[in-house]
């Protein structure tokens, strides 16, 4: 298709300009070949029994699975300070207890899982645990066994898998069952306002974070973060 | 004195540092610490490369703070 357009100048003279327009077919390999770089996002790829849908970011050497959850399992020690449960996470005599925290309205929580496949074998190059406001801004929540850039220190389990269903399974299984320590703990006070549970009758109930929840974590920012789909 | 753009996450600030200011400068500096939130343990990047602490940060550039990796204590 072609057209004319006809440009008046601030000097008050007139230019024709012939503009030439095809419709280009740019197939797959060409889209592939401009955005072999860039992750693509696929959300709700699959679904894990007891957490929900599982979102991917798909690199050219990798997938990072995002899992939005809406608890944190917190197999530690616990004390109750006027009334209220609070993690111990350094003490060595305090009560050790499964206690589940239920993820706050405002907040969201997402476990994140990195695959490589290598002939038959999907592997699991790391776990790591994010929360993030609404604008996705992500902090590192007030908890120890997680690093600065948010990899949790989760021990040693299977991460070799035949499938990446499996290598989350298996992540998500050992993040159920993984009790949190001292390990890269920094100040416990944080962690003390953030996880608050009130014992009821017959189990615990999570209480609502003491204050501005933002001004209790670590601001973060990596490239593995842009990744994750919220 | 230049301009400098510096992002952290979603958030940016824009400003004018000393012509002698570094990427160390910037990763130690109070003010962008608070501006932006992020910590003592950080890397800088321009157009995804990351940059030496000594280097003097060019006018005009956008410096990528990120989080760094840390090992267990």
């Amino acid at each position: 298709m072609e057209k004319t357009e006809i440009i008046l100048q601030t000097d008050g003279s007139f230019v024709e300009r012939l503009v030439s327009e095809r419709v280009l077919d740019a197939g797959q390999s060409v889209l592939d070949t401009l955005t072999e770089n860039l992750a693509r996002q696929v959300r709700n790829v699959f679904h894990i029994p007891g957490w929900g849908a599982v979102h991917a970011s798909v690199g050219q050497n990798d997938t990072l699975w995002s899992v939005p959850i809406d608890r944190i399992p917190l197999h530690a020690r616990f004390r109750l300070i006027n009334q209220v449960m609070v993690p111990m996470f350094a003490s060595g005599t305090d009560i050790e207890m499964p206690l589940v925290w239920k993820v706050p309205a405002g907040v969201k929580v997402v476990f994140a899982v990195l695959t490589k496949q290598e002939d038959d074998i999907v592997s699991v190059e790391g776990n790591w645990l994010f929360a993030c406001d609404a604008d996705k801004r992500g902090y590192r929540l007030p908890l120890p066994n997680l690093h600065d850039e948010c990899l949790i220190c989760t021990g040693a389990f299977d991460g070799d898998q035949e499938t990446a269903f499996d290598c989350v399974k298996a992540s998500l299984e050992q993040f159920g069952k993984s009790k949190w320590n001292a390990d890269l703990m920094r100040t416990s006070e944080q962690s003390k306002q953030f996880f608050r549970f009130m014992p009821t009758k017959d189990s615990f109930e999570t209480l609502p974070i003491q204050g501005e929840w933002t001004a209790l974590c670590n601001k973060i920012s990596t490239a593995l973060w842009e990744r994750v789909v919220t | 004195m230049k301009t400098i753009t510096v992002k952290y996450g979603v958030d940016q600030i824009t400003k004018q540092v000393e012509d002698n200011f570094t990427f160390g400068d910037l990763q130690g500096s109070d003010t962008f610490k608070a501006g932006l939130g992020f910590g003592d343990n950080t890397k800088a990047l321009v157009d995804g490369i990351e940059q030496n602490r000594d280097t003097v940060i060019p006018a005009n550039a956008t410096v990528r703070i990120e989080t760094a990796a840390n090992t267990k204590a």
